[in-house]
């Protein structure tokens, strides 16, 4: 058996791991070369730990690929007051929503790259764990992530962003996360505030009222309506110099 | 389509059969490029098509939700980037282009960025004389001027405050707003009809013109006959940009390029053209790093006009050095969740935080060193494009002095705690904390690096085998073809590009109709 340390270092090169710049889509190679390889091993027939209540149905993922992402956003959103557990927010199919919407070869390679992520096999080869991500424990699961984000291969980064970024824009695009992260959401529009017609043309636009604010008094020069404060009111305004003009750097080059 | 049809934007979702067109000019894009044009060609008499390959949003039809908007209304339903996925590409995709979802920061065209091109690219006649009413046309009819200090949010007041503390250049930014509710919901779309983005603005005045707009309708091919193209061929798209299996043909006389850095060079390239090898190359993104900084006191970056204020004072670092400018990114929780570093505990902790936070960030000005050759859009063998961009040493020297910039401006304004976007973010409280980012890693993944400002891929220049349009941006190799968008800059432009795009649009509108016209 070769010690966990010199295995990494000496003899596993992926396909395409040893040139980091090399793009997305060898990950589709990489994965498929590696669960080929692993197609008749002990490792690689270590099942996925399917979890009993996914939501879907779905349009893309697997509901193995769904358990595999749900168990990654339990850790990538460990559990903390306040925070809806991902399940709350229905992430298994918000993220399928998003990743339907990509073309077919992206879909199939985020699906590898998201079997890749959860086989034992590359967990073997690549982490020295014996377990698929989603069998491991929460401590392995978490060393594992921190595995492909801090991984010297620029290639298991570049998953491990990939991955991330889907359990996160599902996590924290629901609504019902805005408590936890203090954000109230949009503020209420007022119908009367949409303008009725589309923006005035040219000369005309010149003249038109502002919808709100200081208009222009009768007869003066046409004015900029005055827009409102940012929520929360400023505050109290530090005594504030003109803007510097004549800056000779690329400034805009406003008279 | 006859003279006296009114013009209107058809949406090709809802095609039931194939559509042909024969107007004067074919417009393809419709953001601050392709809108410019089709209005000024539609005022000028001739009969113009547009293809769009988003949908039409008017104000009344977007939502002020992260959720809805990134998919319905960005490139790649949001997920554009490199292809190690190193650097996150945010572009517009819809009627009105990324100027839909922007942050209206309106700056011309710096004057020694102009002397560069000519210098450098030998493109003549593109001087600041040249474009001087063009800039005064776009920002009349744009609404374009200085944002009120007073109503500056408190996410872009700490720019202000601190750069002021440091006693660095600061400047309030001027923006394409009108009405303007100050609510903080321009990267969603204005739901108010205040942002004066192309779809509000030179498309309408376009369409009024006689232009007709097909939104839904892909680009997918330009169809030669010796020097000329004669017909462009896309698919129309049902609203989630899957094909319906319609086509869009359309035959012109003159057709103009604007899908903007990434699609214009698509375009060409899989149509075939590029027979100097320059299309899709030198393509710059100012790459950006970003800080995040707690205070004390509610910050509520999510509200408020997200770019108000900006400081050039590292533009010009000397010779060899890159230089960066300072602006603020506003803080919805998709937007920052993405892009944070980290996972797990320390990315919750920081999420929690979230309403007093502000974000800054520092914008690299890449193309202006003689070695730079930027990044590269190509086609991937199975037909999705595909954008590199390897970062040099000379833009991570950037992009480090940048965080180092930013931590310095928000420790300087108050901030308690200020992370960096590294996956193991660098924690400062104090000035001399600000030197652990010499210690950080800069290299690809280990630390967000972001765009909204894709450029270049169509440089213009003199030489035919360097560059891919002439000084008036018609192709170099093809009669009746022009590309008026980000692409045709030789460099990147050190300042937000749509006033710079207006412009020139602006401008070679008249040059296109007088050789075509």
């Amino acid at each position: 058996m070769w010690r966990r340390g010199r295995y990494r270092r000496e003899r596993i090169l992926l396909p395409g791991e040893h040139e980091g710049r090399r793009g997305f889509l060898k990950w589709g190679l990489a994965g498929t070369a590696l669960l080929a390889v692993g197609g008749g091993t002990w490792l690689a027939t270590r099942r996925t730990r399917p979890l009993p209540a996914l939501g879907g149905p779905f349009q893309v993922l697997s509901p193995l690929e769904a358990t595999v992402l749900l168990t990654l956003a339990e850790r990538l959103v460990p559990p903390r007051e306040g925070f809806p557990r991902p399940m709350d927010v229905d992430l298994p199919r918000r993220a399928d929503a998003v990743v339907a919407l990509a073309p077919e070869a992206t879909q199939n390679e985020l699906r590898q790259l998201v079997r890749l992520f959860d086989n034992a096999l590359t967990g073997f080869l690549l982490d020295g764990q014996f377990h698929t991500f989603t069998d491991s424990t929460l401590e392995q699961q978490d060393a594992r992530i921190a595995a492909w984000q801090t991984s010297r291969y620029a290639l298991r980064r570049t998953g491990y962003k990939a991955l991330k970024k889907i359990v996160y824009a599902a996590y924290y695009g629901s609504p019902k996360v805005w408590p936890a992260v203090g954000y109230p959401g949009p503020p209420p529009l007022d119908a009367s505030e949409r303008p009725q017609e589309p923006a005035p043309k040219r000369a005309e636009a010149r003249h038109a009222e502002p919808k709100r604010g200081e208009g222009a008094p009768e007869g003066a020069a046409p004015q900029r309506p005055r827009p409102r404060p940012a929520a929360p009111a400023p505050r109290e305004l530090e005594e504030i110099p003109a803007p510097r003009s004549g800056m000779d750097l690329p400034q805009g080059g406003k008279p | 389509m006859s003279e006296s049809a009114p013009g209107r934007i058809v949406d090709a979702a809802e095609l039931r059969r194939d559509a042909e067109e024969t107007p004067d000019v074919c417009v393809v894009g419709s953001g601050a490029g392709g809108a410019v044009v089709a209005a000024r060609l539609a005022a000028r008499g001739l009969r113009v098509v547009v293809l769009e390959e988003g949908g039409y949003y008017p104000p009344e039809k977007v939502k002020m939700d992260e959720a809805w908007a990134f998919p319905a209304l960005y490139q790649e339903h949001g997920q554009r980037a490199t292809a190690d996925l190193s650097i996150t590409v945010l572009q517009g995709r819809a009627v009105g282009g990324s100027t839909l979802v922007n942050w209206t920061t309106s700056f011309r065209t710096p004057p020694r960025v102009l002397r560069h091109w000519a210098e450098v690219y030998g493109v003549s006649g593109l001087d600041e004389k040249a474009l001087e009413p063009h800039f005064q046309a776009v920002e009349e009819r744009l609404h374009i001027g200085p944002w009120p200090l007073e109503v500056v949010n408190a996410n872009n007041r700490v720019l202000w405050e601190g750069a002021g503390r440091l006693s660095w250049d600061r400047e309030v930014i001027h923006r394409n707003v009108f009405g303007c509710q100050n609510l903080g919901y321009c990267g969603t779309a204005c739901p108010v009809g205040a942002k004066q983005s192309m779809d509000q603005t030179y498309v309408q005045d376009a369409v009024r013109d006689g232009a007709r707009v097909y939104a839904h309708a892909r680009a997918v091919r330009l169809e030669k006959s010796g020097k000329r193209i004669a017909a462009v061929q896309a698919q129309a798209l049902d609203s989630s940009g899957k094909p319906t299996g319609r086509k869009v043909t359309v035959r012109s006389r003159l057709v103009v390029l604007s899908g903007g850095a990434i699609n214009s060079p698509q375009l060409l390239l899989r149509s075939g053209y590029d027979p100097s090898g320059r299309v899709g190359r030198r393509t710059f993104l100012h790459p950006v790093v970003a800080s995040a900084a707690i205070f004390p006191d509610k910050v509520e970056a999510f509200y408020g006009a997200p770019q108000s204020v900006a400081s050039h004072h590292f533009a010009d670092r000397g010779r060899g050095k890159v230089g960066f400018f300072l602006e603020a990114a506003p803080a919805q929780p998709l937007l920052i969740a993405t892009s944070l570093g980290g996972f797990g505990a320390l990315h919750e902790e920081q999420m929690s935080r979230l309403a007093y936070a502000n974000g800054l960030i520092a914008l690299s000005i890449d193309g202006f060193l003689p070695e730079e050759e930027g990044g590269t859009v190509s086609i991937r063998s199975d037909g999705r494009v595909r954008l590199d961009y390897p970062i040099r040493p000379e833009i991570w020297e950037a992009l480090r002095e940048g965080n180092k910039a930013l931590a310095r401006v928000q420790l300087a304004a108050g901030a308690s705690v200020v992370y960096s976007f590294h996956e193991n973010p660098v924690v400062m409280r104090t000035e001399s904390d600000v030197a652990l980012l010499d210690r950080a890693p800069w290299e690809p993944l280990r630390v967000g690096v972001f765009s909204a400002h894709a450029m270049g891929g169509c440089a213009m220049g003199r030489d035919p085998e360097k560059s891919v349009v002439d000084s008036r941006l018609k192709l170099h190799w093809l009669d009746n073809v022009w590309v008026v968008d980000g692409s045709v800059f030789p460099t990147s432009l050190g300042v937000n590009p749509q006033e710079t795009i207006f412009g020139i649009a602006h401008w070679a509108a008249d040059h296109i109709a007088s050789a075509g016209g």
